[in-house]
């Protein structure tokens, strides 16, 4: 006990996650969002108007249809723009940060030294708009994943390139104190 | 065999025995109903054609044993550090193991092996294809010095090369030993979700075949219905329930000496060796330093009686997170006294971990559970219930369950904590069973914390440490020193280089 109070003194002058000025995503990837979206509701669109036009029971409904459809497509627009100006990340010297959520505010964060390995993904969307996602994979299972999208390319590939160096440094100080060992 | 293992070689040649009983076996019970559906209905002239496709079975079985072991060579490449398994009977496959990356080692012995005088030998990885290697069939001590081989690797590397492991099967002392008036506790006293599970299986099993064969038997269905609704009295319900509970504790009994049957934990220069089984005996070896969360857990009897249940928990990669995929990677040892539980936490962490500061969870932490899990269900019922007179009478239930799960909840709250020193967090949690578990700061992979808006302003927050064999969460916790505390344990990660396997 006494030796963890100690301890306490320290905690204070630890760097502090939670102040770290996180990076937002690129505002480009809000229309990425939009799209996805807007395909999204289109199919359903799509299907409602074809079931409205051809099923006699369900034309008596049709305004309530319509009224569902547009409250969910604000609400579901409304919750993503939540989400989006939520996102944001951080890349230290010894860990990411990542910041996301649509009502909780989650917080993620991974060591470089638990890092497995690191994806870049780039779908059809984001190579119109020059964005990139990264994916950052430990072995702490599905949930221990990062999944940060809407980079900006070349930035990704910079974070990509930084932590791939950095994994690497770590390996071979590992590599050399085993064989000191 | 030589003991080295430096060049390709077969498995003993015993293999194919065991590898085509196995097959045999298999195939036999897939398709023992449809042999005893068969054999029913079919006249006698038939009954030759039987034996024979059981014959042929046989024969094919082992024709394919015998190929399966013509073709399964390993061999140990020291330069590389790497275990080489060739096998596949149509196909080539071969399969490397890295050595560090090997969890734990398995040597077991069935009837059919303890009878002809082998071992089977299992290597589980830690590996994202989680591509096991397992021989059927290996004399005792090249199982045991293959088994040193693998884990031992800095020995191999420090020590000289004509060193070999010939005494591997030293008597080495066990620390811990499970007797069987232990095991007896143990059995009536924990894993009843598992046994119930176990029983409502056979009984499906059961009912399902049983159906089949009745329609087999062209027997009257609607007697045998009239009859069971005979049956089916308040007394004999009654009696059903205490029958049931006995097969119950029984199964369980029977299950637990199964497995756990003369349990010994031993140490092996740089592992654990941990033996238990009453047929089938079990030689599991871990490194401890692979152990990602160590738990203990002990219920209110177990207490009455110094008891406890201990788990170690290794890494699981993979999406394939089957019941028992997850029991090969959580070694279970029950019915430990707490000196030897102390005993193992030594042996696993070094250290037994002292006593360090406790966070407790805000009292938020009943709402989410009362809401969704007691009024809300109660209010579905009594809406129900007014208005349908049947169920009218059973309103009194809603009493018994409020009362029953309120307590439930918050027991749960009030051992819902973690605790926090230098070394390792402790997180305690349970209703009816108390666990601990331990897991040190550099086993975490990754760490999450949230907070839901409304929360901001009484300060709480949740916070969630991802391990390789899992999470732990603390829930409802005081968010500035949840923060504090990802900070310090960011710290430690970060500024330590320590392996996390």
């Amino acid at each position: 006990m006494q030796s963890f109070t100690n301890e306490i003194v320290d905690l204070d002058s630890l760097p502090k996650f939670e102040d770290i000025q996180l990076q937002k995503p690129h505002a480009d990837y809000w229309k990425i969002i939009c799209i996805n979206l807007l395909i999204f509701f289109g199919i359903i669109g799509i299907g409602a108007i074809i079931l409205i036009c051809f099923v006699e029971e369900i034309r008596a409904q049709a305004f309530l249809i319509i009224g569902v459809y547009l409250a969910l497509t604000l609400i579901l627009f409304l919750l993503f723009r939540a989400s989006f100006k939520k996102r944001g990340y951080a890349v230290r010297a010894h860990d990411v940060i990542y910041k996301s959520g649509i009502i909780a505010e989650t917080t993620t964060i991974v060591p470089l030294n638990r890092i497995q390995h690191i994806e870049l993904n780039e779908g059809i969307f984001s190579r119109i708009y020059n964005l990139g996602s990264l994916q950052i994979f430990t072995a702490g299972g599905q949930t221990g994943h990062l999944h940060i999208a809407g980079i900006p390319i070349d930035v990704a590939q910079g974070i990509r390139d930084l932590l791939l160096k950095k994994l690497d440094i770590i390996e071979n100080q590992t590599a050399e104190i085993e064989g000191h060992e | 065999m030589n003991s080295d293992f430096s060049k390709p070689q077969r498995q003993s040649a015993y293999g194919i025995i065991v590898m085509g009983a196995h097959t045999t076996f298999k195939l036999i019970k897939a398709t023992i109903f449809l042999f005893v559906l068969a054999f029913v209905k079919m006249q006698s002239t038939y009954f030759v054609y039987l034996i024979l496709g059981i014959v042929a079975i046989t024969l094919i079985s082992f024709l394919f044993a015998y190929l399966w072991y013509l073709k399964f060579t390993f061999f140990l490449d020291k330069e590389k550090q790497e275990f080489i398994v060739n096998k596949g009977i149509f196909s080539r496959d071969q399969v490397t193991i890295q050595l560090d990356k090997i969890q734990q080692v398995n040597i077991n012995q069935n009837i059919l092996q303890k009878i002809i005088g082998v071992y089977g030998l299992k290597i589980d990885t830690a590996g994202a294809h989680g591509d096991e290697v397992s021989i059927k069939a290996i004399d005792e001590t090249s199982a045991y010095n293959l088994k040193e081989h693998l884990l031992s690797r800095a020995n191999i590397l420090a020590e000289k090369p004509e060193f070999v492991v010939n005494n591997a099967i030293s008597e080495e002392t066990p620390f811990l030993k499970i007797s069987a008036g232990t095991l007896f506790k143990v059995g009536l006293t924990s894993n009843y979700g598992q046994s119930l599970a176990l029983l409502a299986a056979f009984f499906y099993t059961v009912i399902y075949e049983g159906r089949q064969l009745l329609d087999a038997f062209e027997v009257d269905k609607n007697q045998i219905q009239n009859t069971v609704k005979g049956m089916v009295t308040l007394v004999s319900v009654a009696i059903l329930v205490v029958a049931l509970l006995i097969v119950l504790l029984v199964i369980n009994l029977v299950r637990t000496f199964y497995k756990y049957f003369e349990l010994e934990i031993s140490r092996h220069q740089h592992s654990l060796l941990i033996s238990s089984g009453l047929i089938a005996k079990k030689n599991t070896l871990v490194s401890p330093n692979k152990v990602q969360i160590t738990k203990y857990s002990q219920n209110y009897f177990q207490k009455k009686m110094n008891m406890l249940n201990m788990s170690l928990r290794q890494a699981h990669f993979g999406k394939n997170k089957k019941g028992h995929e997850m029991q090969g990677n959580t070694l279970e040892i029950p019915g430990c006294n707490p000196l030897e539980r102390d005993e193992l936490l030594k042996m696993i962490l070094g250290k037994v971990p002292p006593i360090g500061k406790t966070f407790i969870p805000d009292w938020r932490f009943l709402n989410l559970p009362i809401f969704f899990k007691m009024v809300l269900p109660v209010i579905i019922f009594l809406i129900l219930a007014f208005n349908i007179p049947q169920i009218k009478p059973y309103i009194f239930i809603t009493g018994v369950y409020l009362c029953i799960g309120i307590l439930m909840i918050y027991i749960s709250y009030r051992r819902h904590r973690l605790t926090v020193n230098q070394e390792f967090i402790i997180k305690k949690s349970g209703i009816w069973d108390l666990s601990n578990e331990i897991v040190a700061p550099s086993k975490i992979q990754a760490i999450t914390t949230f907070q839901y808006p409304w929360h901001k302003g009484v300060d709480v927050g949740h916070l969630s440490l991802h391990t390789a064999a899992g999470q732990i969460h603390f829930k409802y916790g005081n968010y500035t020193e949840i923060k504090q505390l990802v900070n310090y344990w960011l710290y430690q990660i970060e500024s330590g280089n320590e392996d996390w396997m």
